[in-house]
């Protein structure tokens, strides 16, 4: 995902100059191509992340389209009053990008963990939060976020996350991209855990039960025409490589609320069980509940109930 | 440096009782600074809000910027390559409304809704629907960073104009103006100037006794940056200060808190304590051109 979304935006940037990267320091070996070919357009502010979102907010409220790039928890966590203040408030158009999802670092261990972006995130007003399934959707959200003036947060995974989609699909706020149909019930995700989405649907097809897939890249812009139908269909389960508290999950319920339905609804989402283990993704997805049985478990239960 | 000139007076009623002509836009630093005074302790007295005592502090500053220090005024603020002025120390909002109605941003009579409901100017600087306010601030240590981003940007474009962004000393505890300070100064950020208000006091007591700031203007220069240290109440010595250098510019501008009213003159209770009549009485009756 990293390395198509940087490709993706240098594309972009060719086109608009008014688009700037700027890291935090960090990309080794990942972000050389863009500053090779557009030096101008580019700026390593150095380890600074407070100084460097009130910097790329002073520079977008000049006309500029800005990225900021960083890692784990570094973009958003680290400065989130001047994400607040200087982005939300004064809607400037930044786009905070953050790489390591979830359990993506995760033998680097906890501080390198992004388990809790989503919920804080989608908590700020006037900030779109974007999270793309694979490299496909990672490259239309990119060419979508470039082309739009809005403050977002675009979350990706890492490296070597495998396509879901089979070919390019239209992607753009207020809009699921259903993978597979089911007439059963639905399984909603975020994020690079559409393996464990779809294994969850095959498994549960075998036992009889056609559940539809889909994938959520535009988080805090619903999709009603899809959400609506699906949670009077039956069970909905959300996975996200996130905290449970106030995540994609949480989303969910506070739509259906506020539409006032009543729906089955369950959460796979990360739970947090020894925030100091080691391991490596598909370690620590096991670990902390991110597992196609988790899926299946909950959606029997519910349609049972 | 181009000047409007006065093109008629204007009948403006300050307070109880005291009928004063001004002009519509006021080239001279002092004059704009006395009526500003004026509507500061008017108002934060009406609105029962606090911070008097940074207004009067850092209104000098801003009287030399909107007068003759910047280059900015009410016409050409569509300009690209205007100068930009920030005020990072949001508390002392009822300053900048003041300098910037008294010179023709927005009505004056706005400044009577301060802090009002609906009313568009905040008890912490705002800047949406405020013409001239360029961030909204209240949170210490965004300032600096925002103005970076402007002078970074326009490096980038070949933009003329300079950044002003004005600080308190107690702001400097945060770590972003460090940050800052370095970045300015990597970048070779010639464009951009920080004016310290440096009254020495901060939230709860002197800023020495809360964390050193000292050698304050040490730490500047070796962050890459030209100092200058001026009287921050001396309106041509101010004017001076803010020259072009080939640096980043730091002015530590060395100021009173409270500032034109002895009572509230190097005292924290002012940073909180809202003027009652009394008050107001005394401090118009003390007030002058040149403190």
């Amino acid at each position: 995902m990293r390395d198509v979304f940087v490709e993706t935006l240098l594309e972009e940037a060719k086109k608009d100059e008014n688009i700037i990267l700027i890291t935090g320091d960090l990309g080794f070996g990942v972000l050389d191509k863009f500053q090779k070919e557009l030096p101008n357009q580019f700026i390593n502010s150095g380890v600074n992340e407070q100084a460097m979102m009130g910097m790329a907010a002073g520079i977008a409220s000049t006309g500029k389209r800005v990225f900021v790039y960083s890692i784990g928890n570094f973009p958003t966590l680290r400065c989130l009053e001047q994400i607040r203040n200087d982005i939300c408030l004064m809607n400037n158009s930044v786009v905070v990008v953050s790489v390591g999802a979830g359990y993506a670092y995760g033998p680097q261990g906890y501080t390198h963990h992004a388990l809790e972006d989503i919920a804080v995130m989608r908590a700020l007003p006037n900030l779109e939060v974007v999270v793309p399934a694979d490299p496909i959707e990672t490259k239309l959200v990119t060419k979508f976020l470039a082309g739009t003036k809005s403050p977002s947060y675009l979350r990706l995974g890492k490296s070597n996350e495998q396509n879901f989609n089979q070919s390019e699909v239209v992607v753009s706020p207020g809009r699921f991209n259903e993978l597979i149909s089911g007439e059963s019930g639905t399984i909603l995700f975020v994020g690079s855990v559409g393996k464990i989405a779809l294994n969850a649907a095959e498994e549960l097809m075998n036992l009889g039960l056609s559940v539809a897939v889909a994938s959520v890249p535009f988080l805090t812009s619903l999709d009603k025409e899809y959400l609506i139908p699906a949670s009077l269909k039956g069970p909905i389960i959300t996975i996200e490589e996130h905290s449970r508290r106030g995540g994609f999950g949480s989303a969910v319920l506070e739509f259906l609320n506020e539409e006032n339905i009543s729906a089955s609804v369950g959460i796979v989402a990360a739970e947090q069980r020894e925030l100091s283990q080691i391991g490596d993704q598909e370690f620590l997805r096991g670990q902390n509940s991110l597992q196609e049985k988790k899926v299946i478990e909950k959606f029997k239960a519910l349609k049972e109930a | 440096m181009c000047f409007r000139l006065v093109i008629g007076r204007i009948i403006l009623e300050m307070g109880q009782s005291h009928l004063i002509q001004r002009p519509s836009r006021f080239t001279s630093a002092s004059e704009l600074a006395l009526a500003a005074r004026r509507e500061i302790i008017t108002m934060t007295a009406a609105a029962k809000a606090s911070h008097v005592g940074s207004a009067l502090s850092v209104v000098d500053i801003l009287s030399v910027l909107y007068s003759e220090g910047a280059n900015i005024t009410a016409e050409n603020l569509k300009k690209p390559d205007r100068d930009i002025v920030i005020l990072s120390k949001g508390h002392a909002a009822s300053a900048l409304y003041s300098v910037l109605a008294l010179q023709g941003f927005f009505p004056v009579d706005w400044l009577k809704k301060y802090c009002e409901n609906d009313a568009p100017l905040g008890g912490h600087v705002t800047s949406k629907g405020v013409p001239g306010v360029e961030l909204s601030t209240g949170s210490l240590g965004h300032g600096l960073p925002y103005g970076l981003g402007i002078a970074m940007s326009r490096k980038m474009s070949g933009v003329a104009g300079r950044v002003f962004v004005v600080m308190s000393d107690g702001e400097c505890d945060e770590g972003t103006t460090w940050e800052s300070a370095m970045i300015a100064n990597h970048h070779n950020l010639d464009n951009l100037i920080v004016i310290v208000d440096r009254n020495g006091i901060q939230s709860l007591t002197f800023t020495e006794d809360t964390l050193k700031l000292e050698p304050f203007e040490d730490k500047w220069r070796a962050f890459g940056w030209e100092t200058r240290v001026e009287n921050g109440h001396n309106h041509e010595a101010l004017s001076r200060a803010l020259n072009k250098s080939s640096k980043p510019l730091c002015v530590i501008a060395e100021t009173t808190k409270g500032k034109g009213v002895d009572f509230m003159e190097n005292s924290v209770l002012w940073h909180y304590k809202s003027p009652a009549d009394e008050d107001v009485k005394s401090a118009f009756s003390q007030l002058k051109e040149d403190n």
